[in-house]
């Protein structure tokens, strides 16, 4: 148990270092900006009490945020996230269910599922997220154009993560 | 009571969810201010004390088109230094006459964080209220205009980025001096748009675009950047884009430049507004 929560807790710390110092950097003409630290929530296991759910979407928001100047921005973005995760599970869910005390990965579930999974939440975080760090309703489609690309690469990169730790 | 109990026990998921939202939301819309609140103040030392050793180890790369660029500005410094002094008597007034209106304090700083990539960018100075710098002062870089200070700690600022949808400054054509207020549209970070030049104004492409004296935060006459398109588009105004002088992803030194006269002309004109 206490190992597992070590490792949870190393990878959280590289995707957060990850975050800033590689993937806040990319300037891709301001569509692109893949926001993987959303991995952490992904990844924790199925039968987690959804207060602590919470508190982990909240507290990881609040360390992107005052590092990267942007404050409550993907805190709310990440606590909604978290919010939504549950249903998402149940709508997905596989024939057998859910192994509560592990982690939710690829290997377990399949491609089909990761896929449906990981988009539907990454959407939903970049949705608010962009909508509240532009807040106004000002380019419109462009807003929207900035969440397609960037979940795009949101959740190819979490995608390809996952396959090699499913291949490991 | 007890069904009051059973109702949150019930629903915890969805309290929880409602309270962090309300924080995050209310540090959100608190955020003008946020620089001045303690923690953040913490957090932004911190952060900006490892950015500041990341960008160490960057610069590195940029060194050769920074040297060219102090090389040429240490030449015109010397120019400029060579004029004043030859002619010591002052018969002859210079045409910009910095030397004897001199309105403006100039400090260097480095940036050691910036972005182009979001609507709303800023970027982090290496230096703080420990060297002089203040809210409201401007920042330019290559004698154009990069943004204003925002807010101070004590070793580091942060400064709003011309490239921010919440930035506006006033600005002129230079050959014909009808001034507009020229902001970003966040959609390219090589152009900003300038508006309310009336549709009678004659303009062309290449014209150069400078700032005027009128906010009291940047000085007069500092460029910005050279028109690259214009419309007519039903209203009375033109829509101008403007190509930008400055490359903000290559941002590294700039100046930071405080008027000196800024509370005595704030003063003033808040008596007749």
């Amino acid at each position: 148990m206490i190992n597992k929560i070590l490792r949870f807790g190393l990878i959280s710390l590289v995707l957060i270092l990850l975050q800033i110092l590689l993937f806040n950097n990319i300037q891709f003409s301001g569509y692109v900006n893949p926001y993987i630290y959303l991995m952490i929530i992904l990844l924790l296991p199925a039968g987690i009490q959804s207060w602590l759910l919470l508190l982990i979407a909240f507290a990881t928001g609040i360390i992107i945020d005052f590092t990267s100047g942007t404050p409550g921005v993907h805190a709310s973005a990440t606590v909604l996230a978290a919010f939504s995760r549950p249903y998402v599970l149940r709508l997905i869910a596989p024939r057998d269910g859910y192994e509560a005390g592990l982690q939710l990965s690829m290997a377990d579930y399949g491609f089909r599922w990761a896929f449906l999974y990981t988009s539907i939440i990454v959407l939903i975080h970049h949705t608010a997220l962009f909508f509240l760090e532009v807040f106004r309703l000002e380019g419109f489609f462009r807003t929207i154009l900035r969440i397609l690309l960037s979940s795009l690469f949101t959740a190819g990169f979490i995608l390809i993560a996952e396959y090699y730790r499913k291949n490991r | 009571m007890r069904n009051l109990l059973n109702f949150l026990l019930k629903h915890n998921n969805l309290i929880v969810f409602l309270i962090l939202e309300a924080v995050a939301l209310a540090l959100l819309t608190s955020a003008n201010s946020y620089h001045n609140s303690r923690i953040v103040k913490a957090a932004l030392e911190f952060t900006a004390r490892l950015e500041s050793k990341i960008n160490k180890a960057r610069s590195y790369i940029g060194l050769r088109e920074i040297n060219s660029a102090l090389a040429l500005e240490n030449s015109i410094l010397k120019n400029t230094l060579e004029r004043f002094s030859s002619n010591s008597n002052i018969v002859f007034h210079s045409v910009n006459d910095s030397l004897y209106q001199q309105n403006y304090h100039y400090t260097t700083a480095e940036v050691i964080n910036n972005s182009v990539n979001k609507q709303k960018n800023f970027f982090t100075l290496n230096k703080g209220s420990n060297s002089g710098i203040t809210t409201d002062m401007a920042v330019i870089t290559n004698n154009s205009v990069a943004g204003v200070v925002v807010g101070c700690s004590d070793n580091f600022s942060v400064a709003i980025s011309l490239l921010n949808i919440d930035f506006r400054v006033s600005a002129r054509i230079r050959s014909s001096g009808y001034f507009g207020s020229l902001g970003w549209d966040g959609n390219d970070y090589r152009q900003a748009q300038l508006s309310e030049i009336p549709q009678h104004v004659t303009i062309g492409i290449g014209d150069t675009v400078e700032t005027t004296g009128y906010s009291t935060i940047f000085p007069e006459g500092l460029l910005i950047g050279r028109i690259s398109d214009f419309r007519k588009k039903g209203s009375d105004f033109y829509n101008i884009t403007v190509d930008l002088a400055n490359d903000f992803r290559k941002l590294r030194y700039v100046d930071v430049a405080g008027n000196l006269n800024k509370a005595e002309q704030t003063k003033l004109e808040n008596q007749f507004q």
